[in-house]
């Protein structure tokens, strides 16, 4: 008797297994290429950031409204600006609500189900049409998120080449 | 006795509002100064030192304050949603046009948010979600708004606008959806930053924007010059919103 339940637990599992095999291929890859495409640029550690992202937005939200302080650091603004470009390559804009979950946001928020609230009110992308330099800068000359270097400005310019003129003179 | 009073009080009134009519277009407002708003540095909070305020002189005003609305619109996004019918747009900003039965003669001004010192939206609201800020901004902290639109029916200006429908590609500055309440928040964003509201600089020649609490500001010294009357004054609000030639 013993032998025969033996086996029949064997087979129990090795039916459980397949099962768990075949539930495993159907579950859908993460689209996490727009993540981790400027991860090592963001202004926490990536784990840090995973973890408390919202804990950051919440404080500086209320700081924001209620006190008026208007800091970069942790402001959803400058996380869009950074994370998700206006529009793909083919011209259409870029959503939360989107069927391609390409938005920086959606892509996780979609595959572990949490709701994105913040949308419902705040830009979910950057709007360029009136400000074309909306990202901000990493050096005199280059943006978050644009890999190409931009015209720098003039003041850049100006700023170079008095530097330039003080190297020679020392 | 107190009825002549009351007459004495009003004809001196209307001879002072006359008087301002005619001292308005001629010494004070001038251009938009740099200075009106200084710039705060952004790690810091505003404090309760300044309180922002505006003077309207409505005689200086070409177009009773259209072109005022028109840049409130493009500056906060509001006034074109798609599936709103016409009374349900939000309204931050309207001109109202006055008319004397009597004599007919009427003139139109521009009526937002007035941004008083006891505003009665925020002693209505259950959530604490319509606040005044430190320097005297009235907004709406639209996180915590539940939609109950109760500040709504206090409000004696109308001041206060319902989203009823999803939107997107709102102003990154200027957040505004579904089930909150908004209004007029004097462009806390440009102040912050040392600007003056996107209203302001589109009427130069007849609004001052400055600090009401300092003495030497330039909307101070014209006040002091030349008054500056609130609507429904009875209701002692105590405006940050000023008119001349009421």
């Amino acid at each position: 008797m013993p032998l025969l339940s033996h086996i029949k637990s064997l087979l129990g599992l090795v039916l459980l297994a397949t099962l768990l095999v075949g539930c495993d291929a159907g579950v859908p890859e993460p689209n996490l290429a727009p993540a981790k495409a400027k991860a090592a640029q963001c202004v926490e550690p990536t784990a840090d950031m995973r973890k408390n992202h919202m804990v950051y937005l919440d404080v500086h939200r209320d700081k924001t409204v209620i006190e008026g302080i208007r800091t970069n650091k942790h402001s959803l603004n400058e996380c869009i600006n950074c994370h998700v470009v206006p529009t793909r390559e083919d011209g259409s804009a870029v959503h939360y609500t989107d069927e391609k979950k390409d938005h920086f946001c959606a892509s996780c928020h979609t595959y572990v189900g949490v709701k994105l609230d913040c949308f419902q009110c705040h830009a979910d992308r950057p709007q360029i049409v009136e400000n074309i330099n909306y990202q901000h800068k990493l050096s005199s000359n280059t943006y978050h998120l644009s890999a190409q270097s931009v015209q720098p400005d003039m003041n850049d310019l100006l700023w170079l080449s008095q530097s330039q003129t003080q190297g020679a003179t020392q | 006795m107190s009825q002549i009073n009351a007459y004495r009080r009003k004809f001196m009134a209307t001879l002072g509002g006359v008087a301002v009519g005619g001292l308005a277009s001629s010494v004070i407002l001038r251009t938009v100064q740099a200075g009106d708003v200084p710039a705060k540095p952004a790690d810091q909070p505003v404090s309760n030192q300044v309180r922002w305020g505006m003077l309207i002189d409505v005689n200086r005003l070409t177009d009773g304050g259209a072109s005022m609305v028109e840049a409130c619109k493009r500056e906060h996004g509001w006034g074109n949603d798609p599936k709103a019918r016409p009374e349900q747009q939000a309204q931050w900003m309207r001109t109202v046009k006055v008319t004397d039965k009597l004599t007919k003669y009427s003139f139109t001004l521009p009526v937002m948010c007035q941004h008083c010192e006891e505003p009665p939206c925020v002693d209505v609201c259950p959530t604490g979600a319509s606040m005044k800020r430190a320097d005297g901004i009235v907004q709406v902290n639209k996180h915590i708004c539940i939609g109950c639109r109760y500040c709504m029916m206090a409000c004696p200006y109308k001041a206060r606008s319902f989203v009823h429908e999803s939107l997107t590609d709102q102003r990154p500055h200027s957040p505004r959806g579904i089930g909150t309440v908004e209004s007029c928040n004097l462009c806390v964003h440009r102040v912050d930053q040392g600007q003056l509201p996107a209203c302001v600089e589109a009427a130069p020649n007849a609004v001052i924007f400055g600090d009401l609490n300092d003495p030497n500001s330039r909307i101070s010294q014209a006040m002091k010059a030349l008054g500056g009357s609130q609507i429904r004054a009875d209701l002692s609000l105590n405006t940050g919103v000023r008119y001349l030639g009421l």
